[in-house]
């Protein structure tokens, strides 16, 4: 036994092992909580030095819920599962396949008086009509006929003894299903302006981009606001075009995907597309000049002087100041770059001394010019989450199983019951016992019942 | 009658219910309990209605959704699952004595709700991810199994208090004197801690399945390890070890009782804590 005791298959089937393995998955979680994990880790890799983040990154800790690490305990949990289930078949085999009969031992011994029944009917008589109710009551009954005793046997939930296997390979499933998923699913996203289609889609996590056999249109896209400014409903109308013809249409919202060759697209983002213009103009001494319609990436000359400002950013709502462009102009004086808002006025308001502080805010940095954004023309472009998972139905299926595993194990038990009919001095006498793995008080009261219906059921 | 009021009533009632409660346990006088369970009643019913009201009351404003979507109307929701499982189990295992040590928290969450800074207890319409029937479900199987993990913590307490009061009797003994001598027995409480534990174990579970499947339509991934998300796996994985150790290791009273402590505080932090937690939902940097 000693020398069994370490084995492969004990140190495996054992649930202190269990235990550890879900302190560690626990322990490895809360740290990937608390350390900022994949592109959130950029920001806090950049503070430390070269080294440090090498030997981080190496050691996965900014990637910890696909590391090795986790994968060996989620493997090695898995192992435990199935080595746990494999030894406790044999065990779960003999509860199952108990004997009804003989009666367990002490059973009858430790019977209470009030589990009793004295009638005055005739036994054979008793004896139908017990044996129609018990029938009636539990489906299957057995009996035994011994020295002018009958026993007979009954018994519920017999099956819930597979509820533990059911809840711990319901596991197994999960993780097999989330394993198909990253094995053979892949999770993209698209950008799309309205009009625009594509073809490929670019892989989460940098792993590059992905042809999708078809391609995907957005024919509309749609975005309507509450009257506080949130969002209330964004939507894209999409086509989907194989072979040169349009396949499927329609359209999909949060929380309403669309799927097409078993690809399943979401409506995730929207942001304003490059093709969004701005609507600027400015002042030379005062004196209006211009009025010009400038997307990112424009460059244009200022009249009066040989200056060229760039478009840098075209942005909707620039740190909840509202719409803002970032121009950036070269000249012989050198180079300047600021910011021009539409609420110049209302954020004056807020804050005067904001063109003193922050002289990147200031439009009329660039003198003797001064910038003025009177509005957008704007154009949204669609974010589309583009996904396939081949592992969903596994999980889904895992998930399902858990939930009746679990049920089973917390609310059913295996409840086995005797009812013995004899003849004591003249009177036809009933007893019943019943016993159960767990739950103890429920058989109580089953019991209690079935006294009582019995009473009433040879009155 | 405005829900707010109504609200307010609801916290005054499960504050006076604990009084109750905290009455029946010091002096052991049955007529404390039955007024603490009435009020507990009332204060429940009070609070159904104001509910009702305010779901309502957002469909009068145009923008009609289940009061389940933020943190006020979460708060509010606990308190009112607390109150519900644990008159559901006081009536079932005709326990007076721990709802001195559960009302409190429906009492401080409902309190928290109405005077937390930053807390937002205005009807706000709800942003496209948050328009789906699976939210509602999700909501209610998610506190429902923090309820009875609340109660498991209550009983849990409930063992130290015991303990600290010098209660010296074996398990199945009831105690005949002392302080603490109308709290329940060791064994009673290792039972219900028992019974709280797994009812919330599966109603967390089913809390996580319907997230999981509300995150899949919402943004196309049923598991994207986000504070939330992790911090609830966590928590499960915390009463799987407790359940565990009780089922094979055999553990009983005081360890099962600190248990309930450590997954409470586990169930705070899922609830609270992640808000100060980096990182952001992937479908926000899409
Ligand atoms: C995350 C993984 C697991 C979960 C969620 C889980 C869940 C459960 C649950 C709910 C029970 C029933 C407890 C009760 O009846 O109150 C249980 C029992 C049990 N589990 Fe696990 N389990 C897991 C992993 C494991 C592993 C890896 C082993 C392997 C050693 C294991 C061995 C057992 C055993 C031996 C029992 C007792 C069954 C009985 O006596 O009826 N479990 N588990």
């Amino acid at each position: 036994m000693s020398s069994q005791k370490y084995s492969f298959r004990s140190f495996f089937s054992s649930v202190r092992l269990t235990i550890a393995l879900l302190i560690l998955i626990a322990l490895m979680s809360v740290a990937g909580t608390f350390i900022p994990q994949q592109e959130s880790a950029h920001e806090f890799m950049s503070r430390l030095t070269p080294q440090v983040a090498d030997l981080l990154v190496w050691l996965q800790v900014f990637d910890i819920f696909h590391s090795y690490l986790f994968r060996v305990l989620m493997g090695l949990l898995s192992l435990n599962i199935l080595v746990c289930s494999f030894n406790r078949i044999a065990v779960t085999r003999k509860l199952i396949n108990a004997p009804a009969f003989p009666l367990p031992q002490g059973l009858l011994e430790k019977m209470e008086p009030d589990r009793i029944i004295l009638a005055d009917i005739s036994q054979s008589d008793a004896r139908l009509k017990l044996e129609a109710f018990l029938k009636k009551r539990f489906g299957k009954i057995r009996t035994e006929e011994k020295a002018g005793t009958a026993y007979f046997f009954g018994e519920r939930h017999r099956f819930s003894y597979l509820g533990v296997y059911l809840v711990h390979l319901s596991i197994l499933v999960i993780i097999l299903g989330a394993l198909v998923g990253s094995f053979f699913g892949f999770e993209g996203y698209l950008n799309l302006d309205e009009g625009q289609s594509a073809q490929t889609v670019e892989l989460r996590g940098g792993k590059g981009s992905k042809p999708l056999g078809f391609a995907v249109r957005c024919d509309r896209f749609l975005v309507e606001f509450y009257e506080n400014g949130a969002p209330k409903t964004y939507r894209s109308d999409l086509s989907f075009i194989q072979d040169g013809r349009i396949a499927k249409q329609g359209a999909i919202l949060v929380n309403h995907p669309m799927s097409f060759e078993k690809i399943r697209f979401y409506q995730a983002s929207y942001g304003l597309s490059s093709q969004s213009r701005a609507l600027l103009s400015y002042t030379r001494n005062g004196v209006k000049e211009k009025n010009i319609a400038v997307s990112p990436g424009a460059v244009f000359e200022l009249a009066q002087s040989k200056d060229t400002a760039m478009v840098l950013r075209v942005e909707e709502d620039m740190m909840g100041m509202g719409p803002a462009v970032k121009l950036s102009i070269a000249s012989p004086r050198g180079n300047v770059q600021f910011w021009v808002f539409e609420k110049l006025e209302e954020i004056k308001k807020m804050n005067p001394q904001l063109l003193e502080q922050m002289p990147l805010f200031n439009p009329g940095i660039f003198e003797p010019y001064v910038f003025n954004l009177n509005g957008m023309e704007e154009k949204y472009r669609t974010g589309i989450q583009v996904v396939s998972d081949p592992g969903l139905p596994i999980v889904i299926t895992g998930g399902f199983l858990l939930l009746a595993g679990l049920l089973i194990v917390f609310w059913l038990s295996n409840r086995r019951f005797w009812i013995i009919l004899d003849q004591v001095k003249g009177k036809t006498r009933i007893r019943i016992a019943g016993k159960s793995n767990g739950k103890q008080w429920a058989t109580e009261r089953e019991i209690d019942l079935l006294l009582f219906n019995i009473r009433k059921e040879i009155k | 009658m405005k829900y707010s009021i109504l609200f307010g009533w609801a916290t005054f009632i499960y504050f006076a219910s604990f009084v109750f409660y905290l009455f029946r346990t010091i002096v052991g006088k049955d007529i404390w309990g039955r007024l603490a369970t009435i009020a507990a009643w009332i204060g429940l019913a009070v609070q159904t209605a104001a509910l009702l009201l305010r779901w309502k009351a957002s469909y009068d404003l145009g923008i009609g959704h289940v009061p389940l979507s933020n943190l006020y109307e979460s708060m509010v929701f606990f308190a009112w699952a607390i109150v519900f499982l644990y008159l559901l189990l006081e009536w079932r295992n005709a326990q007076k004595t721990i709802g001195t040590f559960v009302m409190p928290v429906a009492f401080l969450a409902m309190a928290y709700a109405s005077i937390a800074p930053g807390m937002n207890a205005q009807i706000q319409p709800l942003i496209p991810a948050l328009q789906s029937n699976w939210l509602t479900t999700h909501v209610v199987s998610c506190f429902l199994g923090y309820a009875g993990f609340t109660i498991a913590f209550g009983c849990g307490l409930i063992f130290f208090v015991k303990k600290i009061g010098g209660d010296k009797t074996s398990a199945t003994e009831e105690a005949t004197g002392g302080w603490t001598k109308h709290l329940p027995s060791f064994d009673n409480l290792d039972r219900l801690i028992y019974q709280s534990t797994a009812l919330g174990f599966v109603l967390l579970t089913l809390g996580i399945m319907t997230g999981s499947i509300w995150a899949h339509y919402a943004w196309g991934s049923y598991w994207s390890w986000d504070p939330k998300e992790t911090w609830s796996l966590i928590t499960w994985l915390i009463y799987a070890i407790m359940l565990h150790a009780r089922f094979v290791r055999g553990w009983r009273g005081q360890r099962m009782a600190l248990m309930t402590i450590i997954g409470f505080a586990s169930v705070l932090f899922t609830y609270l804590g992640v808000n100060y937690l980096p990182g952001l939902h992937s479908y926000l940097n899409g």
